[in-house]
């Protein structure tokens, strides 16, 4: 709800109650993450390590770029069951393009392009053709997928020279820090700065109440579910890149876990913030928090097959949740507003 | 009148569509004479028992106008519960009834969720399914389970045969004739269709909506059981990955059989899994690598629900001068 926004800005007093209210929805998941890391640390105090800070960092990223554009467009009401194939499309075309002797330059590039188009024609047959968002990227997925897999015949491309990419992957500060966590908290600040500040911002959670509506004030609405599906497509694309870089090596097989993850994560982040909207603060925090949990998991020797059953039950409570705190929210926002 | 015109143009779609499988049928053929031996159409009849069940119960839920993404997830789960029964030594119909009642009770948990706690049906069923995928491990931390399997006479779903045809193809059969009875000439039927065509509209006329949006994820988890049922039955044991290959097919035929039928249907989603159950049989037949089935299928789809669909449609007849002639000609016909 955009009342919450608006609460913030024409009634800066406001009760103690609803103040506090406010502070719960946004620090609650933070402290999560803070909770999380000291019990396990108790345990397993090497999850403090500097290498393991910089591992989840690493992971942190990944996951954070790849979902970035799939968090706008589930805020806007669509899906996007693509993303994780087109980061191992990405994935593998930079390996291959590697293999076949050009430059990293000229495979970061074929791989964001793939990325961009494979986005813009998701945006197309859903926003102009107004085709199921998820049978098409569902669609999409699959043929993304197989061309993965059939770059490199079914098997891994390894990468033998390490890229333009690596510094940035190289712990610095005591081994502990990633320097690739400047630039996705720098593109993370931007992509909150147009979603609080801009009107685009604006548009992507009205398309979500009422996409007939937004059509009629006059918003381009096919414009921007092309590009709302593009930047998901562009930012599966370069974490693809980043875990070329990472794994030295194309994997085609690397997408699969990611669906659920990333939309774990997505998912856990509208909860903060802004109840019940998936949001960019809210997508980062979530990846912190699954990183940490993920890193808590192996140290405390617990099989995958448990884990994706907690994330699982986690994704579940989270969504019922944040289904039952928007009900609330929505009838208390009309009162407000009013 | 029109009732007639409605009557001349299904009978024209369902032409078409036999037109179309009989085309499709023909080219594999010329291009690969083996197609059409015994083995391959019988290998075809099979896979088709086994995908044509996950793609029926993903019908149910596609009538009422959700989504159900938990098909890989359940069949895993239900494929290792019931490799564990039939390994524990129970006899083979109640391994069965043990597989359908986890299933039904993994479609209630959907269904409930979505329907009367209003969850959003996509991600709540890829949680479900998640979770059902790390469940499927807890019996045997992944390894096969193959014990008891050929005593159990399981493998009788998939080699004994009926008046000429394989077991699994009646089961197919009878489960579709049942289905198509209870869709287009009962009330529950006719409850499902106003249910997703308008749920408000639905409920003012005295159905219960929620109740059925919630028995079409118990149908859907229950078909899926049954599907990965009869992939046991061929392969002789239970994986955790089976049933990993049930969905974009499920979805692929539920929605090229709605393209092309003009309408999500018990017949249509028959008419799309034999569709594309021929294509993957084929094309696996020509030799095309097992990476390139997923992308085949995907694209058959995604081609199907362009051609087919409105704004494509309006595109056309917006063109211009072709439509008013086309609109005379259509007329002299009926």
């Amino acid at each position: 709800m955009t009342m919450t926004y608006i609460d913030k800005t024409t009634r800066p007093g406001g009760t103690l109650r609803r103040r506090m209210a406010r502070l719960t929805t946004d620090l609650w998941l933070p402290a999560a993450v803070v909770v999380l890391t000291l019990a396990v640390a108790s345990v397993r105090p090497q999850i403090l390590d500097a290498g393991n800070i910089a591992a989840v960092l690493k992971s942190f990223s990944v996951m954070a770029v790849m979902v970035l554009g799939l968090t706008w467009v589930i805020a806007a009401g669509k899906i996007d069951v693509s993303f994780m194939q087109v980061a191992a499309l990405a994935n593998m075309l930079c390996a291959w393009s590697l293999a076949q002797g050009w430059g990293w330059g000229a495979a970061i590039g074929a791989a964001l392009a793939a990325g961009l188009v494979v986005g813009v024609v998701n945006g197309l047959l859903v926003s102009a053709m107004r085709l199921p968002a998820l049978i098409v990227t569902i669609s999409t997925a699959g043929i993304c997928a197989s061309i993965a897999a059939a770059l490199g015949k079914g098997t891994v491309i390894r990468i033998e020279a390490p890229g333009p990419l690596a510094p940035l992957l190289d712990p610095v500060l005591g081994g502990a820090v990633p320097p690739v966590v400047v630039p996705v908290l720098l593109i993370a600040a931007l992509a909150w700065f147009v979603q609080e500040r801009l009107a685009m911002g604006r548009y992507i959670y009205a398309m979500a109440q009422n996409e007939a509506a937004v059509r009629s004030v006059g918003v381009p609405v096919v414009g921007l579910g092309v590009l709302l599906f593009a930047l998901s497509g562009v930012s599966a694309a370069a974490a693809g890149v980043l875990l070329a870089e990472h794994l030295a090596s194309g994997q085609p097989m690397i997408g699969g876990p990611y669906l659920i993850n990333g939309l774990t994560v997505v998912l856990l982040g509208g909860m903060m913030v802004r109840v019940g909207k998936p949001n960019i603060l809210g997508t980062l925090t979530a990846t912190l928090f699954i990183g940490v949990l993920f890193s808590g998991t192996a140290l405390l020797g617990l099989p995958d097959y448990q884990r994706q059953i907690i994330q699982g039950a986690l994704l579940l409570i989270g969504l019922a949740v944040a289904t039952l705190a928007a009900r609330h929210h929505g009838a208390g926002g009309h009162a407000d507003g009013a | 009148m029109s009732r007639l015109n409605d009557h001349f143009r299904g009978a024209a779609r369902v032409l078409g569509f036999v037109a179309l499988v009989l085309g499709v049928g023909a080219v594999f053929a010329l291009i690969e004479p083996r197609f059409l031996s015994h083995a391959s159409l019988n290998g075809i009849a099979r896979h088709m028992a086994a995908n044509g069940l996950a793609a029926l119960g993903l019908t149910f839920v596609v009538i009422v106008r959700k989504f159900d993404l938990s098909i890989a997830g359940i069949a895993a789960f239900a494929a290792m519960s019931m490799g564990a029964l039939i390994a524990a030594g129970l006899p083979l119909w109640a391994a069965i009834m043990g597989g359908l009642a986890l299933g039904a009770v993994l479609g209630a948990v959907s269904g409930i969720a979505i329907s009367y706690f209003e969850l959003p049906d996509i991600v709540t069923t890829i949680a479900v399914g998640s979770i059902c995928g790390g469940l499927a491990f807890l019996y045997t931390g992944g390894r096969s389970i193959f014990q008891n399997f050929f005593q159990s006479g399981i493998t009788d779903l998939n080699d004994a045969r009926l008046l000429g045809l394989g077991v699994s193809l009646w089961i197919l059969l009878a489960v579709y004739a049942a289905a198509w009875f209870v869709m287009s000439r009962t009330r529950t039927g006719m409850a499902f269709y106003a249910t997703g065509e308008n749920p408000i509209a639905a409920h003012f006329s005295g159905i219960a909506t929620r109740r059925f949006v919630a028995l079409a994820y118990v149908l859907c988890a229950l078909c899926t059981v049954l599907a990965v049922l009869l992939i046991l039955a061929e392969s002789g044991n239970a994986e955790t990955n089976k049933g990993a290959n049930l969905m974009m097919p499920a979805y692929a035929g539920v929605f090229l059989g709605a393209a092309v039928m003009g309408g999500t249907s018990v017949v249509a989603t028959f008419g799309g899994i034999l569709l594309i159950t021929m294509l993957l049989d084929g094309f696996a037949l020509m030799g095309v690598p097992y990476y390139y089935s997923d992308g085949v299928v995907s694209l058959i789809l995604l081609g199907g629900v362009i051609a087919f669909s409105d704004s494509l449609r309006e595109w056309i007849t917006g063109l211009g001068l072709l439509r008013p002639r086309a609109a005379r000609k259509s007329e002299n016909r009926a």
